[in-house]
């Protein structure tokens, strides 16, 4: 990674911060993805989107809800990163959101990694 | 500004329609348990308060604005309750205006008036608000026993505060369809008809002035939470609907005040009335709604939210993924129809209303009776959401039928019943061979798929049924070891496969790829172990725990969720064999 930028969105609540360089945009997350939060996670996801940057890791290893709100996110995401070069992934799930996106069969559209280290290994 | 003859302008002085030279200023608050609506009633030298309201900051306003009123002329008041129950009266306890003697003359159906003059915390339902409230002194009991032989005798009353009434019973219909109904009139000019109507409470009472019927919580009598509060009577509460029937869509009537929320025109009222008439009917033997009922409402009400919010984000989650896939195969349409079987968002909304409710209710914001009301309310509005036959034809079927429960069962203990469950005689083998079938074969075959090639519409609806419904144990490594041919025993059979369902889902959930069970017996008791590969959160988290545990005892077995050696999840059921 060549830069790391750091900002702060949805006040105390939720934290997101991006990595960027040549390879992947990392988006760190914390608090509840829900009704007040997943409108300005969808911005921001997107606005990294629109500069170019289409090989996107979701850290969740602040999250401790996610509402179906929040799934809807992660799909359009996913539909948005779907050419051949895009890369969209996760990592670092607590158990209660991996079970919401395990049952709700999420996990066949994007992969899931333990670590930020393990998933950009293999971008 | 003027009102209209079928409407009320809120927080406004207004002509009082049908009641010459009276005028209304009514007070509407939004639905709450904690104070009622309020209206004031003024003529040249009367001012009528109907429920003043639960809190302190209302009477204090009404105080306010009759002072204003006595500023301009001087005259008497009064204060008339529908009933005596601490959200319509409370707030006036500590209010000079009305709590000092002779200052308002307080006008309440006898039993009410007996209730608040001995302090009674039940009927009054201060306990229910962890509350005491001292003695009331009443200046006029309406109803009163001493005068029920006194029929068409106007009675002339002079209370302290210097205002004058006469009050008389009117004759009872010998075939006792009617409510018990007495004529008062306040001062020189306000004439107020009030009619007994027992039922939400022993002292509820509807109120006619001019062309508005002032009805209390009438409308509210047979909801959850609100039925089998102290003093409610099934009995009495069907009667009194009966008796209001004719009466609110009576000659003349344009307005119906309830005692929460907005007014509604009398052809609102009387189809209202039917639905908790209806609703009435089948309230025989419901618990008593007391503080400890609504304590243990409050606690499953938490347990059964958390399971509420998996759940239906699951399958929001899961109609979702349906549509996306669909939406990649370019069935735009499909994919809209899909989604539109579930209000994702609204999901969102109630959630997230009760959670934050819950937060506040932990940080002592608000009582138990507050939260399980909550839930109620919530719950109620979740089973709007969605569709539950067309989702059954996308989703796993199972997984809609455990969310219908979870809802129904919290609607029946809120209503003071015990949720259904039938103990019965079950082989245990039969029912775990089905079970996990039922986890791992998928809901459409190949075959199925194959035969609906020819047939677009048929094909259509086997394609969204295989995306949706995917087999809980489709990438899971399954065995089960010790499990005789035939093992009866006594169980729910629904209960316990929800049990069974919720164990899985947690340890597939949370990783596991391979699950191993095994059936060890005793003389008395079949076990049933089940234990994953991989951690999972449920077993650590006390709520997650306690609600398996509820719903363990329910099917008619034990619960013990724990670790194996490894720190793998580890659930023992536990259940007696049939002898």
């Amino acid at each position: 990674m060549t830069s790391y930028t750091k900002r702060t969105v949805w006040g105390i609540i939720v934290e997101i911060t991006s990595a960027n360089n040549t390879t992947a945009t990392i988006l760190a997350i914390s608090g509840r993805i829900d009704t007040a939060t997943a409108p300005e996670l969808e911005q921001t996801i997107n606005k990294e989107i629109e500069q170019g940057h289409r090989k996107v890791l979701l850290n969740f290893a602040g999250v401790a809800y996610i509402s179906s709100g929040g799934l809807r996110v992660l799909l359009a995401t996913a539909k948005k990163l779907k050419s051949p070069d895009d890369k969209f992934a996760l990592c670092g799930l607590s158990p209660e959101v991996y079970k919401i996106l395990k049952l709700a069969g999420f996990t066949s559209i994007f992969s899931i990694y333990p670590s930020e280290g393990e998933a950009l290994a293999g971008w | 500004m003027p009102a209209g003859n079928d409407q009320l302008v809120p927080s406004t002085w207004q002509p009082l329609p049908g009641a010459a030279g009276a005028e209304i200023y009514p007070y509407i608050r939004k639905v709450d348990v904690i104070s009622s609506n309020s209206f004031l009633i003024r003529t040249p030298d009367v001012i009528l308060v109907i429920d003043p309201g639960g809190l302190t900051d209302q009477a204090e306003m009404l105080a306010e604005i009759i002072a204003g009123c006595r500023a301009e002329r001087d005259r008497s008041v009064f204060v008339l309750l529908t009933h005596a129950h601490i959200d319509h009266f409370n707030g006036v306890r500590d209010v000079p205006a009305f709590a000092y003697p002779n200052t308002a003359v307080l006008l309440v159906q006898e039993e009410g008036a007996q209730a608040l003059e001995r302090g009674d915390r039940f009927l009054t339902q201060a306990d229910m608000f962890n509350l005491s409230i001292p003695p009331i002194h009443v200046g006029v009991h309406l109803f009163a026993s001493t005068r029920t032989d006194q029929a068409d005798i106007p009675v002339e009353l002079r209370p302290a505060n210097g205002g004058r009434l006469v009050i008389t019973r009117l004759a009872e219909d010998p075939n006792g369809h009617q409510a018990a109904h007495e004529r008062i009139l306040i001062g020189a000019s306000l004439a107020v008809d009030c009619y007994h109507t027992p039922g939400h409470s022993p002292d509820s009472v509807c109120i006619r002035i001019g062309s508005i019927f002032f009805i209390g919580d009438l409308l509210f009598a047979a909801n959850p939470g609100v039925a089998g509060l102290a003093g409610w009577s099934q009995e009495a509460l069907v009667g009194s609907l009966t008796a209001m029937e004719p009466l609110l869509t009576g000659e003349g009537i344009t307005i119906i005040c309830p005692g929460h929320g907005r007014p509604i025109t009398p052809a609102n009222a009387a189809s209202m009335l039917i639905l908790v008439k209806r609703d009435a009917l089948t309230l025989s033997d419901i618990a008593e709604f007391n503080r400890e009922r609504a304590t243990a409402a409050a606690v499953y009400a938490e347990d059964c939210m958390e399971e509420v919010n998996e759940l239906f984000t699951i399958m929001a989650g899961r109609l979702d993924y349906v549509a996306y896939v669909l939406s990649e195969l370019g069935e735009a349409g499909i994919a809209e129809d899909a989604r539109a079987l579930m209000n994702g968002d609204k999901v969102d909304e109630l959630l997230d209303a009760f959670r934050v409710f819950a937060e506040e209710h932990h940080r002592g914001e608000n009582l138990s009776v507050h939260l399980a009301l909550k839930a109620g309310q919530v719950i109620g509005k979740l089973e709007q959401t969605f569709n539950k036959s067309d989702l059954s034809q996308i989703i796993d079927p199972g997984m809609i039928r455990r969310a219908e429960r979870l809802l129904s069962d919290f609607t029946t203990m809120f209503r003071g019943y015990t949720p259904p469950r039938e103990i019965a005689p079950v082989d245990l083998s039969a029912l775990l061979d089905v079970l996990v079938a039922g986890c791992t074969i998928p809901a459409c075959s190949d075959d199925d798929v194959l035969s609906s090639a020819d047939d677009d519409e048929a094909f259509r609806a086997i394609l969204i049924a295989r995306i949706g419904a995917r087999p809980l144990l489709e990438d899971v490594r399954f065995s089960i070891l010790g499990k005789p041919e035939h093992l009866p025993v006594v169980l729910d059979r629904d209960l316990f496969c929800d049990l069974i369902t919720y164990v899985l889902e947690d340890l597939v959930g949370t990783g596991s790829d391979t699950i191993q069970a095994e059936v060890r017996t005793t003389e008395t008791t079949a076990q049933l172990t089940i234990t994953g590969n991989a951690v999972t959160a449920c077993a650590e988290t006390g709520r997650c725990r306690r609600f398996l545990y509820g719903l363990s005892e329910r099917a008619g077995g034990s619960l013990v969720a724990g670790r194996d050696e490894s720190g793998a999840a580890m659930y023992t059921i536990q259940v007696a064999r049939a002898i």
